[in-house]
């Protein structure tokens, strides 16, 4: 579905004629049915990446296309669910006109307008703010109108970019239940984010981008390949950790605590074996998520 | 979804923005004016001259009317990154600002109507519109008009521009006649200046519509500053930066 190839984009300053590469020869492929997420740290070029998916930029060089054809002229003909990093909509707006107005420049028919913007309010516990206008809204809630306003008219291209930025933990688990129901084989899925936990809960692939590069991506397949991890181990019963798994150390001042580095394979070998000695699991975690493991390896931090 | 394609989806809300803004504002001003004249005319028994007052009054009023009627535009929405959510959305820049604008025009040509019935039900009398006024009134939103929509292409004072330049044409102007009557050659880069510019001193509610040359050179002029500013959202991608 969508294809960027060898594509570049530079900034250069009016006065200073300084360039910056926000984004050097970036290629990857994406296609319907899959959630992929676009990881890396701030001024990476997650935004610049997605401001050219949308038409918004063009770029210096390579060829960005979606379903084969320019973006911009894709965007117009068929439209995207797109949240934006900053949420910005006309701040006198009130909260049901915004949803009618984008439910209507989304094309949702006339007669259902209404329906789907109440709907879309309602799913997103926005009726409650109804007489508000979108200047007085806190930053959660201005941020589930913008995810509101992207997801009000049924596109095969969602694109959130920080999509739980300000979102309380209540409603960062909501959006991870809304993102799980908008998954469907003819649409693409894509989340750019900080949040590495939400990425690795949410995305078949991520995409991490360092100084405007793709520097890797992480698959589940290729995380299942990748050799050793770092995990947290709770033991309780008179077993020999450090005998069964030769990267066993304990954690000082922890009892039965132990940080162990090996595979998943290697570690649920090893595990069999203590069960089977009579060791009593209590807690079995990574040190880091895997895909936090990814990262740092990816931007060297 | 069926979704629905027409490409006036959007006029109703588009329409409802210019209502409740330039509209009310040109309703409220045409008002408070034919109030001011109506109290200040009490007693008099000569009747009230509709047909010379509207054309004064909009010659006053033509530019800084278009500046608000069409102001503000794409270069606002890119200002305020609205252009975002707007062009995330299945329709094209070009349109969506080249129905705003002609929304805006119709609100311009609304302030003599609104200026006519309100005189007339003050005073009676002759409505004092009429379709030379109008087409005077059309043409100075297609000049004036035009270049804001062209300039809303590059800046979000896209009115600041324009007056600047209507300013400047008025001066250029205002110097070549006198030189023209005291018989002495322009410099030049005047005269070119006064070419080049958009021929905003040939627009005139007092004198009437421009005639042969003057005419074709104000249609010719304001057409081509629309099609440069539809072609520019076309071709020009409306963001700056990642974020902006």
């Amino acid at each position: 579905m969508i294809r960027f190839e060898g594509v570049s984009k530079s900034y250069t300053a009016l006065v200073s004629r300084k360039r910056v590469d926000a984004l050097a020869d970036f290629t990857l492929e994406m296609a319907r049915g899959e959630v992929v997420g676009i990881a890396g740290p701030n001024g990476a070029g997650k935004s610049t990446m997605i401001s050219l998916l949308m038409g918004f930029l063009a770029p210096t060089a390579g060829q960005i296309s979606i379903d084969g054809i320019a973006p911009r002229r894709w965007v117009e003909r068929n439209g995207v669910g797109y949240l934006t990093e900053l949420v910005n909509l006309p701040p006198r707006w009130k909260v049901p006109t915004t949803m009618r107005r984008m439910a209507t420049l989304s094309g949702v028919p006339s007669s259902r307008v209404a329906a789907e913007a109440d709907g879309m309010m309602a799913r997103l516990g926005l009726e409650e703010h109804a007489a508000k206008r979108i200047k007085q809204l806190s930053k959660g809630n201005l941020q589930r109108v913008g995810l509101g306003q992207a997801l009000i008219g049924d596109f095969e291209l969602i694109v959130l970019d920080e999509p739980t930025h300000g979102l309380d933990p209540l409603w960062t688990q909501r959006f991870r239940e809304v993102v799980a129901e908008l998954r469907r084989p003819n649409r693409l899925v894509l989340i750019a984010s900080h949040n590495l936990d939400e990425l690795e809960m949410l995305a078949d692939r991520v995409a991490i981008l360092d100084h405007g590069r793709l520097q890797r991506v992480v698959t589940h397949a290729t995380e299942e390949r990748s050799e050793q991890h770092a995990w947290r181990l709770v033991l309780e019963g008179e077993v020999d950790v450090a005998a069964a798994i030769s990267g066993a150390s304990p954690v000082a001042g922890r009892a039965g605590t132990w940080r162990v580095v090996a595979s998943r394979r290697e570690l649920s070998a090893s595990l069999a074996r203590l069960l089977a000695d009579g060791a009593v699991l209590v807690e079995c975690v990574p040190e880091q998520g895997r895909l936090e493991s990814a990262f740092r390896e990816a931007v060297q931090r | 979804m069926t979704r629905n394609r027409s490409p006036l989806r959007y006029l109703p809300a588009h329409s409802v923005d210019v209502a409740s803004g330039p509209l009310v504002l040109f309703a409220a001003v045409s008002g408070m004016l034919c109030f001011v004249l109506w109290r200040m005319a009490r007693g008099e028994a000569t009747p009230f001259d509709a047909a010379g007052f509207i054309p004064q009054v909009m010659s006053v009023v033509l530019t800084v009317s278009v500046l608000v009627a069409s102001g503000g535009g794409a270069g606002g929405d890119v200002a305020n990154g609205f252009y975002r959510a707007w062009f995330s959305k299945p329709i094209a820049p070009w349109w969506f600002y080249l129905q705003r604008w002609l929304l805006g025009g119709l609100a311009v040509l609304c302030i003599p109507l609104l200026l006519g019935l309100g005189l007339k039900l003050v005073f009676g009398g002759a409505w004092g519109v009429t379709n030379e006024l109008m087409a005077v009134i059309a043409l100075g939103y297609l000049l004036v008009g035009g270049t804001v929509l062209l300039a809303s292409g590059f800046t979000a004072r896209d009115w600041l521009v324009t007056f600047l330049l209507s300013f400047a044409q008025a001066r250029i102007n205002d110097v070549m006649g006198i030189m023209e009557m005291t018989k002495q050659d322009p410099p030049a880069a005047l005269e070119w200046a006064h070419r080049l510019l958009p021929p905003f001193h040939l627009i005139s509610p007092i004198k009437g519509l421009p005639e042969g040359n003057d005419l074709v050179h104000v249609v010719a002029y304001g057409a081509g500053l629309v099609a440069v500013a539809l072609i520019l959202f076309v071709v020009k991608p409306l963001g700056s930066g990642g974020r902006a």
